[in-house]
């Protein structure tokens, strides 16, 4: 019994010891960064991150929830309004529509990088709350192991060889690729950036036919063969390859129809607790040097075609990216029309066998 | 003093055992510190449009839309489902190295174990399914060689209904161990031998001695798995890709995501939720009353 | 008269099903954890996840975290179901319909009202004068607000464990007899109630260990070191890595528990023999 009860004591201790210990950190050091939603491995996050820390080693960078949506990232800075703790996001990385949607809010502040007039007019708010920071192409990422026949277009999707194959990368409903997905589907199905339809019909007929997989697909997914085919931006997948290093075999297509690009906004939360840094965080991003670190990502940086007229990329980095000539870009309005759509929908064009009695 | 004298008491005199309630304020403070005060945004959040105007429009929408209905259906269907079926193989798991006479050593491989896989979710759990069962998975591939059965042929599907429920009894099978080996091990063996010797069979024992006393028990761990499986969301999303639409992917559609949506139809639909948890439990209360009837006929 | 001791034929068949059904999937992940370089089976997944030295850190803290939440919430809960089940039976459904809200409240939502609420100083109403600075602007301030979220949501298991627990064990005479030996409330709860429940605390125990460990939402937007943002840092991305890791937790996660099991000693109790 006496033993019990010390046992017991000797944890307690332990634990306030171990909480106390914990309490040693740098508390309220000046000299921080509280990012958010940044995967390392998404347009070489990771590079950029360890890149700025070697330039200010001064400044500690938290990250938060890298796997956060935009949504999360937006409900984050809500939360953290008087919050000047790490857990306050000082900068973000959106998707496109979120920026407008943030500036309305009051959420986000103006700033104007020493760079700014090199991003093109209609990726960045005028008033300087939001610029895009990167885009990519939505692509096929193929196991070239598994399925070997590679498709060239939306189309060849369609072919029976392709029986349980095909996957989003995400659930339309909560998640910009697959959204973006649908949406590009429709440029290639004879539909228009203004009305989607096109997209959700081409999906019904892919589901109709057997070969779309309602998994969510991810890289794992790709390699062991499950999902040999997954949609998602030309940067993941290869990122992915560079990954597999050989094991599985992959390849990247750029779909000959229908190329759609989806641009990613940054800006400065309105009450970012270390503005400073996030100043200086932005200035980097946007500086040739950022821009590059995603181009190793093969991430296309929005100042792109600044930098290829000043002859500032290194032509091994530019081979690596491939040909996306022809990429549209839709607008806001037409961003908007076709989520509405599409979340609205989704469930009756893929959902119905599912919902089917056990 | 039995609960009748008790409750009798309390007739006469409501506010003499008032003291008794200091004994909890501690917990109610926790709960309504950590747990009510934030999740108020729920209920206020509920009554708020995109706009932030006071609005009826989402819990209107509970009822009038078929999606949303569609979805309550839908989870209610599968708790209940792996609940039911969780709690009765949870429970022939619990039973076989308890009372059932396994050697101890298995015990502690199977509760260690069952801690692990309570909370084995999500991503990686959808993974080692689909890595199993998928059309690629190995089980899959090992029936199709060796035995000539190719099962995606003859209609099963991982990604389903189905697939879905059997993945959700990797946590829900070791909840039940967790919950009812405690409770198999208040069967106390006097009462074995005593009805033995009365010349009780098996089954008499089981019917009329050992399940009325593990009733109540049984009855709080199938709720506990019926929450367990309402609430769950990572994995469902993991493995259909929102394809099933449960509540919970819902709601995470509406709150969270990179798509523009409406967070106060989100935060009804989870106020939806708690009131579907308050229904069942007020019937497993009833139950409960049941059960302790039976217990003292 | 003795009895012939047969083999428990039932408790073995149920016994290996469930064995089955559990080592399959995470034999399939094994297999593909070991099969990153092409036609060899080889443990590259595994040193290139170890190649971060953050796995050992957050793994421990995380360990630290969760024992801090398991003992919180045995001091917690254990004297609310003790007391409940002597002196309150009324309050026994509403208890209840509390402990089970974690299940139907969103961890996202919940993170964000902790911010908000403790994310702001707590004035004096009406006026500006700060009372209680924020706790998320120290390192312990959130390590106390984390181990508060993980009470909550491990409420539901850690409570319905401790309240089956309980069930097996006759409250009301033990208190009387210790009462009537002199003893005091700190006494019967330490030294006669707490180790009756042994077995029910061990598994609410093991219950809240694995949900601390394996938890991302609060610790990822409360910025705390834990093992569950630094297994989604490494490589959400990645195709094998993914799979070593969760195998690999799976296993640390299970000698874990081994430990707690060996610490508080036994299993099954025969209750009443005294």
């Amino acid at each position: 019994m006496r033993t019990k009860k010390f046992v017991y004591q000797m944890f307690a201790l332990l634990v306030i010891a171990a909480t106390v210990l914990s309490a040693c950190g740098p508390k309220g050091a000046s000299g921080q960064l509280n990012t958010i939603a940044l995967p390392h491995d998404w347009c070489n996050y990771g590079g950029v991150i360890d890149a700025f820390k070697a330039k200010y080693p001064s400044i500690t960078v938290n990250e938060l929830n890298p796997d956060a949506g935009s949504g999360d990232e937006v409900e984050a800075i809500k939360a953290n309004k008087d919050n000047k703790g790490p857990q306050a996001p000082d900068v973000i990385d959106v998707g496109f529509a979120f920026g407008a949607s943030s500036k309305a809010d009051g959420l986000i502040q103006a700033y104007k990088v020493p760079t700014w007039d090199s991003i093109p007019a209609d990726a960045k708010d005028a008033d300087g709350f939001w610029y895009g920071d990167y885009y990519g192409v939505l692509s096929f990422l193929v196991n070239t192991d598994v399925q070997p026949d590679v498709p060239k277009d939306w189309a060849d999707l369609l072919d029976p060889k392709y029986n349980g194959q095909v996957a989003l990368s995400g659930d339309p409903r909560t998640s910009n690729q697959a959204i973006q997905s649908v949406f590009a589907a429709t440029l290639a199905n004879g539909g228009s950036l203004d009305d989607a339809q096109a997209g959700l019909d081409y999906f019904a007929k892919m589901n109709a036919a057997g070969n779309f997989v309602p998994v969510i697909s991810n890289n794992g997914l790709v390699a062991k063969g499950e999902t040999p085919v997954r949609i998602t931006w030309d940067y993941n997948g290869l990122a992915a390859i560079d990954s597999f290093a050989g094991n599985p075999k992959a390849e990247v297509v750029i779909p000959a129809t229908g190329r759609f690009a989806g641009v990613y906004v940054q800006a400065i939360s309105a009450y970012a607790p270390n503005l400073d840094n996030a100043k200086l965080w932005m200035d980097f991003l946007y500086s040739d040097e950022g821009q590059l670190l995603w181009m190793k990502g093969y991430c296309h940086p929005i100042r792109e075609a600044d930098m290829r007229a000043r002859g500032v990329i290194p032509a091994d980095l530019l081979a690596k990216l491939p040909d996306v000539s022809g990429a549209v870009f839709p607008t806001l309005a037409q961003l908007d029309n076709a989520k509405t759509l599409i979340t609205g929908n989704w469930d009756a064009v893929v959902g119905a066998d599912v919902q089917a009695a056990p | 003093m039995s609960q009748s004298t008790i409750s009798n008491l309390k007739i006469m005199k409501p506010f003499a055992n008032w003291k008794n309630w200091l004994g909890v304020v501690p917990f109610f403070l926790f709960a309504f510190l950590f747990l009510i005060l934030p999740s108020l945004r729920l209920f206020v959040g509920s009554f708020t449009d995109n706009a932030g105007q006071f609005t009826f429009q989402n819990i209107l929408q509970l009822f009038t839309q078929k999606s949303i209905i569609d979805a309550y259906w839908l989870s209610i269907r599968i708790s209940a489902i792996t609940a039911l079926g969780g709690g009765i193989f949870g429970f022939l798991l619990a039973y076989s190295v308890t009372v059932g006479g396994l050697p101890k050593p298995l015990r502690s491989l199977l509760i260690t174990f069952s801690g692990v896989a309570s909370n084995f979710a999500g991503v990686p759990l959808a993974f080692a399914f689909v890595a199993t069962l998928g059309r690629t998975g190995f089980i899959t591939a090992l029936l199709k060689d060796v035995f000539g059965i190719n099962i995606y042929q003859s209609g099963f599907n991982l990604y389903s209904f189905a697939g879905l429920s059997l993945t959700y009894m990797y946590f829900q099978f070791p909840l039940m161990v967790l919950i009812m080996a405690p409770a198999l091990d208040g069967l106390k063996r006097e009462w074995r031998e005593a009805a033995e010797n009365l010349g009780a069979t098996t089954t008499q024992y089981w019917l009329r001695i050992a399940l009325p006393v593990l009733l109540p028990s049984l009855l709080g761990a199938i709720i506990l798995l019926f929450g367990n499986a309402f609430g769950a969301y990572a994995t469902a999303y993991a493995l259909t890709g929102g394809g099933l639409p449960i509540v919970t992917i819902q709601i995470g559609a509406q709150i969270r995501g990179d798509v523009l949506h409406n967070p106060g139809l989100g935060y009804a639909i989870a106020m939806g939720m708690v009131v579907i948890m308050a229904i069942s439990l007020a019937g497993y209360s009833w139950l409960q009353k049941r059960s302790e009837r039976w217990l003292r006929s | 008269m003795t009895r012939i001791r047969k083999i428990p034929f039932w408790s073995w068949l149920w016994f290996v099903l469930g064995a089955i059904y559990f080592i399959l999937p995470l034999f399939a992940t094994l297999e593909f954890s070991l099969s990153m370089e092409r036609d060899k089976i080889g443990l590259l997944a595994y040193t290139k996840a170890f190649e971060d030295k953050g796995f050992i850190r957050t793994f421990t803290f995380s360990n630290i975290l969760a024992l801090a939440t398991i003992i919180a919430s045995i001091i917690l809960f254990v004297p609310t179901a003790y007391w409940i089940r002597l002196r309150l039976p009324e309050a026994r459904r509403l208890t209840e319909f509390i402990t089970l809200l974690p299940f139907v409240v969103p961890a996202i939502i919940l993170v964000f009202g902790l911010i908000r609420i403790y994310g702001s100083p707590l004035d004096v109403p009406f006026t500006n004068i700060e009372l209680l600075q924020p706790l998320t602007n120290s390192r312990f301030g959130t390590n106390i607000l984390i181990v508060a979220g993980y009470m909550v949501l491990a409420m539901p298991y850690m409570y319905r464990s401790v309240d089956t627990g309980m069930r097996t064990v006759d409250v009301r005479t033990l208190t009387e007899a210790a009462q009537s030996l002199g003893a005091n409330w700190f006494t019967i709860i330490v030294r006669i109630i707490l180790p009756n429940i042994r077995s029910a605390l061990l598994s609410g125990s093991l219950l809240t260990f694995a949900i601390v460990v394996g938890e991302v939402i609060l610790a990822s937007f409360l910025g705390v070191d834990a093992f569950g943002p630094y297994l989604f840092l490494l490589g959400q991305h990645l195709a094998y890595q993914p799979a070593a890791l969760s195998f690999l937790t799976f296993l640390l996660t299970w000698a874990a528990m081994g430990l707690i099991q060996l610490f508080t000693g036994g299993q099954s109790q025969t209750v009443g023999a005294h």
